[in-house]
């Protein structure tokens, strides 16, 4: 076994001290030898640094593509919730409309809409099993849509008011002035055969008559938008704006006569 | 098989025409698709396939049209048989000249269906009467590259 002697191994640590405390107070040894070292510890706290770096890189990915995911689905989920807050409130609309009004309503969902650009009509999803039957009028909350054309057993065709077709008697109710309102199968309504002296104007409201076999009395079509003479100058017509938007329905009340 | 296919196509086309969502109208148009398909089969069937399904089509979508039941089985025979003469005039190999034919065909039936709403008094204004016929042609002429495609996986 290597063994140093006992006084040797006493001068040797002394000695050692002697020269740490001597190279202490030196401050060119420490200078030097700190600059020495420095390129390479830099490079090894760099390397280091950026190790670490790659590590919480990786990891924070991983979290962030599982937030990203997480936030999709809730995003998702919160546009189902909002679509049925939605629908609720809608729905919720149709029930005080129908609970607060005279008349006997059946609410229908709109399934489907005409295929093509020469007609306005919409397919609800109640028919013949469900009471409708053509003649019979159909309004939202806000106002008339149309009337039922056709009913099979469980679905129904309904014509808008836009539809060319589509001849709805009716008054201004301010003035109580007789006209004839029809679809043009544009965004507004045109009422017709309105006398030179008649008393209409931009604003006034104007509502199914009582002459009307389809609609009962009073329900809201639109409002006058512009008033003008015919081509053939012996009659004035109005356009109106229908109270119900009709590019935009998703339910509607069938009313049972 | 094939013919239980094309059926399967109308079906599909009626459905997408009748839920045809609001934000793809263009000028508050929408594309003809079963007119497509009619006039498609021509380029890929004989001429009794093509009518026998057009005819098909044409009915499918009068079942969902208010009134004039039939107006569409009848107008989509005839464009049938107007791409039947003509292509038999002219090659119709080439993609631009179906496109010019289904153009032509979508423009005939909108002029029709238009007439025939204007003949029976009603008054459309001619700036929605021109909006009817012209664009909703160039709509469906646009889309019809699709239809094409997929009545062409099915002729094969």
């Amino acid at each position: 076994m290597f063994k140093l002697p006992r006084r040797t191994l006493i001068y040797s640590v002394l000695a050692a001290c002697a020269v740490l405390l001597a190279a202490n107070s030196l401050s060119c040894f420490k200078n030097s030898t700190q600059k020495a070292f420095k390129p390479q510890l830099s490079l090894i706290g760099m390397l280091k640094h950026e190790f670490s770096g790659i590590i919480f890189y990786h990891r924070n990915m991983l979290l962030a593509e599982r937030a990203q995911n997480d936030i999709d689905v809730l995003r998702l989920k919160l546009f189902d919730l909002r679509e049925v807050a939605l629908e609720n409130e809608r729905l919720n609309n149709v029930l005080g409309f129908k609970q607060k009004s005279p008349l006997r309503l059946i609410v229908a969902r709109v399934i489907a809409r005409s295929p093509e650009s020469w007609n306005s009509s919409l397919i609800i999803n109640k028919g013949r099993n469900n009471g409708i039957r053509p003649g019979m009028a159909v309004i939202t909350p806000r106002g008339l849509v149309g009337s039922i054309i056709e009913s099979a057993d469980n679905t129904s065709k309904v014509l808008l008011i836009n539809d060319p077709n589509q001849g709805i008697s009716s008054i201004v109710q301010r003035s109580r002035q007789e006209g004839l309102v029809n679809g043009t199968l544009g965004t507004n309504l045109v009422m017709r055969y309105l006398p030179d002296d008649a008393s209409i104007a931009s604003g006034d409201m104007v509502v199914t008559s009582e002459l009307s076999q389809v609609y009962p009395k009073g329900i809201l079509i639109g409002r006058v938008m512009n008033v003008g003479r015919e081509f053939s100058g012996l009659n004035r017509y109005a356009l109106i704006k229908p109270a119900v938007d009709l590019s935009n329905i998703e339910e509607v009340l069938v009313i049972i006569p | 098989m094939r013919k239980l296919y094309f059926l399967l196509l109308i079906a599909i086309l009626a459905t997408a025409a009748l839920s045809w969502p609001r934000f793809l109208n263009f000028f508050y148009c929408k594309p003809d698709l079963l007119l497509i398909f009619a006039v498609a089969l021509v380029f890929y069937e004989d001429l009794k396939t093509a009518l026998f399904f057009g005819i098909i089509a044409g009915l499918v979508k009068d079942v969902f049209l208010p009134q004039n039941f039939g107006i569409n089985a009848l107008c989509f025979s005839v464009w049938i048989y107007g791409a039947y003469r003509l292509s038999r005039q002219i090659s119709t190999k080439e993609s631009y000249v179906r496109l010019g034919i289904i153009f032509a065909a979508a423009l005939l039936n909108n002029l029709a269906l238009g007439l025939n709403v204007v003949v029976a008094g009603n008054i459309v204004p001619a700036g929605i009467f021109l909006r009817n016929l012209i664009i909703t042609a160039v709509y469906t002429t646009l889309l019809s590259p699709v239809i094409l495609k997929l009545t062409d996986l099915i002729a094969l």
